[in-house]
């Protein structure tokens, strides 16, 4: 219950709350005629901040990076206006044991949108420790009375590239599994990604529709070979192989090594950095780096994923334009209409759901139920 | 025996960090410092294609973005004796000095001030500017409503933290205006790379993108409004604060250290130059500069935990060969010197073998000495430097356009060679980095970085000389054991990357948190 709706349950009217603050509006320093009003609406506005814990573990700090440079909501908006952070390692004042005591204070009040940036090592979860506490512990802790869980970043949600890596490092949803988990893969995040899942969230009170991979579908939901500036020349057959040729400049970049084929996102609707560019902008191949197969996912993945390297070259799974055609489907394949019980109140409404090591059959059954 | 402080997590930092310091009457006695989390990059590209590297490495840190990805990209094009287009060096440049101008008042504002700056005395700015009444009403409302996180909870303010309320004020509405900034700078750098972070255009053997002239006319205006801000509000708040509040930690020289410095030289000129001269300063003695000289550097390991049979290797040579229960080490970070001295790394260094006038005048006239207080200097300074090269660079690169030559790759170098070995060996903002690839049957058989915070963070090395940083904090004030300030201060200063340092780790052990001195 925020502040103002438990004064009002209180039987303090708003009139009375004005008055209520004029004292430490006066102690301040401030005019309380002028100042209470629009201190009162800002302590209701504030009131409804959403409390914030965001954990790094194995991670660049990228995907923080990449939210401070979001324009509207400007970075400033987010951190004061929009969110409570009270425990973040890139941007609070705290360090050491005030900081500690933060993060202790607000998993105990609960309710809280907890943010994951980095994957966790699990070859040995000591690998990955703050404050001489194990990693998947503080995740454990934090997780447990968390109001909504996002895996932030590719690392986050799928292991990334560190999955690559001698750690063992996957994502959150290895480690937390009596919860449900938002995935925002990506190498970082776009902002709006993370913005947007979050407005759905604090104006839905519930988690939004999600693919088999548990991503938005809102940001998630199309294929990226479908909405490329250079389809076009997909279709007839046009491919960049030099980059100093300004005549194939706009070409596609299969040859390249481009995954964008077998790629869910929005980045060819929705460009980076205020809408100026995206990799394919420039001329450099999608990664992939939304997708579970990025980085170099081995063949040893439970559903034959065979990873996205070599970045640079065209793996055969590739298909060219004509016929057979793009082999695409069911990757990020959708499974509708289940209806996911025992997540809490705050998780009570309807969600797409599948697990993410489905193969369609079990897809299918579920799906039926 | 002193009061052994534990400082983790070091918070506004790149990664994490763990600070453990001794003090005794009131001052740093001793200090360790420790890296607590790993990836294994370096491993993970083994047997991988080496243009991939480029990808790879870029997300060694998403802060300082597109260093890593340039380092490892040259060190490729080393191996493989391709050539760098003309247009191509100009664009990373113009790409990379986005990155630098986003970097350093970030670093400032959003790492740093807030241990100088008083937060809650904005509630009794008395003054008019409407701009200034919007940051009291805003911060006023959050006090009153006992939500000020992320500017709380915090170390207690002492006597160094500006509380008058104008200044405190005019600081909090340049934290807001530089968090804007910050996002503009990385804009700018995505016109011509495709986003940030983690830029796309910068791949072995050149960049992918030529840009358009609309486009080199909007990253112009943009760095126009860059170097507005740069110039007369970030340079002027590290002035401001540096001869004002800070002078007394400025002339004592808090968070000094060795003064030795070393810069790898940064962003390549078309002379063969660079903008921020390589050479060496050792003993503060700023009269002679010494040629940086790549051999010189070894990799030592007695307090890592390293086999001692990896002591002392080039990187070039570099192997990784863990014993986590080695007796008496105490860190993941390796202990790189030069000619067997350890180096600060970082804008001070670059500043102090460049010895600009703007910032020995600024020393002189203060008393300002080798601290936490002139590293802040430096980085200011070295961001004028930056901004009129780019725009020199913007020049060059229309000229180059004009002459026809569309070059941006050397193509016929992009198929891996066979075999090979290179470097890819500059400063990146934190400082001198270094990449080291050995190509075998068009795989990678060998990768090794040395970043700038292995250099700055490295423990003690055989003799038991500490590390630069370790260093610093010898003598720095901690009045209050409950509210090392000072400490943070002076680590901060260094602008730390931690998830640089680390990048490999032993997988079969569970020795880590045996060190462990709670």
């Amino acid at each position: 219950m925020d502040l103002t709706t438990y004064l009002i349950s209180k039987g303090v009217k708003r009139r009375d709350f004005i008055k209520l603050i004029g004292t430490t509006v006066a102690a301040l320093g401030l005019s309380p005629e002028i100042h209470s009003p629009k201190i009162a609406e800002a302590v209701e506005a504030a009131a409804k901040k959403p409390p914030v814990i965001w954990l790094h573990a194995q991670d660049c700090t990228g995907c923080t990076c990449s939210l401070l440079s979001s324009f509207d909501p400007g970075p400033a908006e987010i951190v004061l206006d929009l969110l409570s952070i009270r425990y973040h390692e890139t941007i609070m004042a705290a360090s050491g044991h005030v900081s500690e005591e933060e993060l202790h204070k607000t998993i105990e009040e609960g309710g809280y949108l907890l943010v994951v940036e980095g994957s966790i090592p699990t070859v040995d979860d000591k690998y990955m420790t703050i404050g001489g506490k194990t990693f998947s512990k503080i995740l454990k802790e934090s997780a447990s009375r968390a109001a909504a869980i996002i895996a932030l970043g590719s690392c986050a949600a799928y292991g990334g590239i560190p999955a690559a890596g001698p750690t063992g490092a996957v994502g959150v949803e290895e480690i937390v599994t009596d919860k449900p988990v938002i995935n925002l893969p990506g190498c970082p995040i776009k902002p709006n990604w993370l913005i947007g899942t979050i407005m759905h969230y604090l104006m839905f009170k519930d988690i939004p529709a999600l693919d088999e991979y548990k991503r938005p579908l809102a940001f998630y939901g199309t294929l990226l070979h479908d909405n490329c500036p250079r389809r076009g020349h997909f279709e007839r057959g046009e491919f960049l192989e030099d980059w100093n040729d300004p005549e194939q400049s706009q070409y596609c970049l299969l040859l390249k090594g481009c995954k964008g084929p077998k790629v869910y996102t929005d980045c060819a609707q929705s460009f980076w950095n205020d809408g100026v560019n995206f990799c394919i902008g420039v001329g450099a191949p999608c990664a992939g780096c939304t997708q579970p197969e990025f980085y170099a996912t081995g063949p040893q993945d439970s559903i034959n994923r065979a990873g996205f390297a070599p970045l640079y070259v065209k793996q055969d799974s590739f298909k060219l334009p004509g016929l057979g055609g793009i082999d695409a489907k069911g990757i990020g394949k959708v499974v509708t209409g289940a209806t996911v019980a025992g997540l809490g109140v705050h998780f009570g409404g309807k969600m797409v759901f599948g697990k993410k090591h489905n193969d369609e059959k079990d897809a299918a059954e579920e799906a039926k139920k | 025996m002193g009061q052994r402080i534990v400082i983790d997590p070091v918070t506004r930092i790149e990664g994490h960090l763990r600070i453990e310091v001794e003090v005794e009457n009131g001052k740093v006695k001793d200090a360790w410092a420790v890296g607590t989390m790993a990836r294994g990059l370096e491993v993970l590209l083994l047997g991988k294609d080496p243009r991939d590297a480029t990808y790879v490495t870029e997300r060694v840190c998403g802060v300082c973005a597109g260093s890593h990805g340039w380092n490892s990209s040259m060190a490729v094009e080393n191996a493989h004796g391709a050539e760098l287009p003309e247009l191509a060096r100009v664009l990373r440049n113009l790409i990379l000095g986005a990155m630098w101008i986003h970097d350093h008042p970030l670093h400032f504002y959003h790492l740093s001030a807030l241990d100088y700056i008083d937060v809650t005395a904005v509630a009794n700015y008395k003054g008019g500017d409407r701009g200034l009444l919007n940051v009291k009403e805003r911060v006023a409302a959050l006090m009153k409503m006992g939500d000020t996180a992320p500017l709380t909870p915090r170390y207690k303010p002492d006597e160094f933290c500006v509380s008058d309320p104008d200044l405190a004020t005019t600081a909090v509405a340049h934290y807001l205006k530089a968090l804007e900034m910050q996002a503009k700078a990385r804009k700018m750098s995505a016109l011509f790379s495709g986003k940030s972070p983690h830029q796309a255009s910068i791949v072995a053997g050149g960049v992918t993108f030529l840009p358009n002239v609309s486009l080199i006319q909007q990253f112009k205006s943009m760095l126009n409004e860059q170097a507005e801000f740069i110039r007369n509000t970030y340079v002027q708040d590290v002035i401001a604060f540096g001869t004002g509040p800070l002078l007394p930690l400025a002339q004592a020289g808090v968070g000094g250290g060795y003064g030795n410095f070393m810069s790898f030289g940064g962003f390549p000129l078309k002379d063969g130059e660079f903008l921020y001269k390589p050479g060496i300063v050792t003993d503060s003695n700023l009269k002679k500069i010494d040629d940086f000289d790549e051999r010189e550097i070894r990799e030592k390991v007695k307090y890592a935990w390293h086999e001692d049979s990896t002591d002392n290797l080039h990187p070039s040579q570099g192997k990784t060969v863990f014993e986590l229960d080695k007796k008496d080490a105490y860190s993941f970070v390796k202990t790189p010197q030069y000619n067997n001295m350890p180096m600060e790394v970082g804008p001070l260094a670059r500043m102090l073998v460049q010895q600009p006038k703007e910032l020995m005048d600024l020393v002189n006239k203060y008393g300002i000495k080798v601290g936490a207080v002139a590293r802040h200097a430096a980085r200011a300074v070295e961001s004028l430097m930056l901004l009129d090269a780019m725009y020199r660079w913007l020049d060059e690169l229309v000229d180059l356009i004009k002459t026809g030559d569309t070059r941006i790759h050397d193509t016929d170098h992009w198929e891996p060679p066979v075999e090979g070995e290179g470097a890819g060996i500059m400063e990146a903002p934190r400082g001198a980095l270094g990449h080291w690839i050995e190509i075998k049957d068009r795989k990678i058989a060998n990768y090794q970085m040395v970043v700038p915070s292995t250099w700055n963070f490295a423990p003690r090395d055989e003799k038991g000389t500490r590390g630069p940083v370790e260093q610093s904090l010898i003598g720095v004030p901690v009045p209050d054991p409950e509210n090392p300030i000072n400490v943070v201060r002076v680590i901060r200063s260094f602008d730390p990357c931690l998830a640089c340092a680390i990048h490999l780790i032993e997988p079969d052990s569970n020795k880590v948190l045996e060190f462990k001195i709670n």
